[in-house]
């Protein structure tokens, strides 16, 4: 297999875009051409779950790489869920590293603000199983909301520890101008005040508005390219060292231990035995926060602190903007946002801007070693990338 | 006529699943459908559930209870949950109502409440 090196990068604001999906998709893409100088696009790969149903549209991927003005360059559509984008890394990764391409663009957009919130909530929630889970009104929130009960009953994780993750991951994200929420919110005013309790009311018990992250519109984009065509250009080398994906069973009930993400644990194990790395070695890290929880039970499994101690590792500030190890420096799903198809390439963009040092007020010092979590379904379908800075 | 909901058994090893799968987790037999249906038991513990709040466009109600069940053959089941003040480790009794409604389609599934 041949290193793959990530030339280029893009992202637009995570928010409430006005333009059409194939251009959330494009502008990135654009920035990312820019940023590596490199135009000869040989592969296109979209990520984006929503098109078809959300946006009645089809086949993004040939209108993306027509606005691009990159035809007659080769272009698939990646659906996965909320692991599309990882998803879509992967494919590129192997394009690369199989010897077929030397340059590939992959793209992320979500356009989900179009529908209101009810909609885009069942819209989410069609990846759950449809016999045995959707039917009963199961959505994304009911998931977590159970694993967080078992959670706080198994590790004595509470609402406080939940709190501090969306405290941490809002303030970062006042650091990322392309973040969607710049909202300063504090453990007193979501928790502990009067006021509390209608500014953060459950969305499904024991979790509440502040512990679920925003609909989101958004895309991001990275540039794939061979060591050969990295060493030609005059940018930062990132490498992607190590790709881990894993699966679990669909509907969550059947899981025998209801508290394992066993699928973000081998996702990760395998990332990091592919890169030769180890768990201690990582010096920043994107963790799908769709919900607070997750991001304590993802520290967890994939290596970072033992399994029920993610949140005593929170409680001592290790994950925070000038911890140990800074998780979710460009404030996570939480605040950076949550555009589905877009997501991974997000994080992977964050990894790249930290790797090189240009993230500005939130940059981790000295970060060579970067990893993502790409976490689709309810931890049925996760990714893990581990990102290596080289000179 | 009372509905029903069921786990299948793996013809060849009778390993019970349940939602259905095209090839068994245990023995991965090659052969289709070589499942047959059994009825879930009613009876079942409460292994973990919420209070939902703001649900999908097809539900009229202000709240929704979602439960994990363990039955008592040991298959773990999803269903709405209609108790109270429930508890981790409470028994409970499965019943098959509607569970969703549509403009042209009903949904059967699992309600539980305390036994
Ligand atoms: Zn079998």
């Amino acid at each position: 297999m041949r290193d793959v090196y990530v030339a280029g990068i893009g992202i637009t604001s995570f928010t409430r875009l006005e333009y059409p999906l194939a251009e959330i998709a494009a502008f990135p893409a654009m920035l990312a051409m820019k940023d590596s100088g490199l135009t000869g696009i040989e592969q296109v790969y979209v990520a984006n779950m929503g098109a078809a149903r959300v946006n009645h549209q089809t086949a993004l991927a040939s209108a993306v790489v027509d606005s691009l003005s990159l035809t007659p360059a080769g272009a698939a559509s990646i659906e996965n869920g909320p692991a599309s984008g990882s998803a879509a890394i992967k494919e590129g990764f192997l394009a690369v590293a199989s010897g077929m391409h030397d340059i590939v663009l992959v793209t992320g957009a979500e356009r989900m603000r179009e529908v209101n919130n009810l909609e885009a909530t069942d819209f989410i929630a069609t990846l759950t199983h449809p016999l045995a889970e959707y039917i009963y009104g199961v959505t994304l929130p009911s998931h977590a909301a159970m694993f967080t009960r078992l959670y706080m009953e198994k590790y004595g994780v509470t609402e406080r520890h939940l709190a501090m993750v969306a405290v941490k991951n809002q303030n970062n994200a006042m650091l990322n101008e392309f973040a969607h929420l710049h909202q300063p919110i504090t453990i007193e005013g979501i928790l502990d005040s009067p006021e509390a309790m209608t500014n953060n009311p459950y969305v499904a018990e024991p979790l509440r508005f502040f512990d679920a992250c925003p609909v989101s519109d958004g895309g991001a984009a990275v540039i794939l390219v061979s060591e050969e065509v990295a060493k030609s250009i005059d940018r930062p080398l990132v490498r992607i060292a190590g790709v881990g994906q894993a699966t679990d069973t669909h509907a969550v009930h059947e899981r025998e231990n209801p508290t394992d993400l066993l699928a973000v644990r081998r996702a990760a194990e395998l990332s990091f035995g592919m890169a030769g790395l180890t768990p201690s070695d990582v010096d920043v890290a994107e963790l799908h926060d769709a919900f607070t929880i997750l991001e304590i039970a993802e520290s967890e499994e994939v290596g970072f602190f033992a399994k029920g101690e993610g949140h005593i590792a929170l409680e001592k500030g290790e994950t925070a903007l000038d911890g140990r190890l800074p998780i979710n420096p460009s404030g996570g799903l939480k605040g950076k946002g949550h555009p589905v198809g877009a997501t991974g390439v997000g994080q992977a963009h964050e990894i790249v801007h930290q790797l090189r040092g240009e993230a500005g007020a939130r940059q981790i010092a000295d970060a060579r070693i970067g990893f993502t979590c790409n976490f689709g379904g309810f931890g049925n379908n996760v990714i893990c990338l581990t990102f290596v800075r080289e000179n | 006529m009372a509905r029903e909901i069921y786990a299948y058994e793996c013809t060849e090893c009778g390993t019970l699943h349940y939602p259905f799968k095209m090839r068994c987790r245990n023995c991965g037999e090659l052969e289709p459908f070589k499942f047959k249906t059994v009825p879930l038991p009613k009876r079942g513990k409460l292994l973990t559930f919420t209070k939902v709040y703001n649900l999908p466009a097809a539900y009229e109600v202000a709240t929704l209870g979602i439960a994990i069940v363990e039955l008592a053959n040991g298959i773990r089941v999803t269903g709405q949950l209609e108790v109270d003040d429930p508890t981790i480790g409470m028994d409970l009794l499965g019943d098959v109502g509607v569970v969703r409604e549509e403009p042209y389609n009903r949904y059967w599934g699992f309600i539980f409440r305390a036994a």
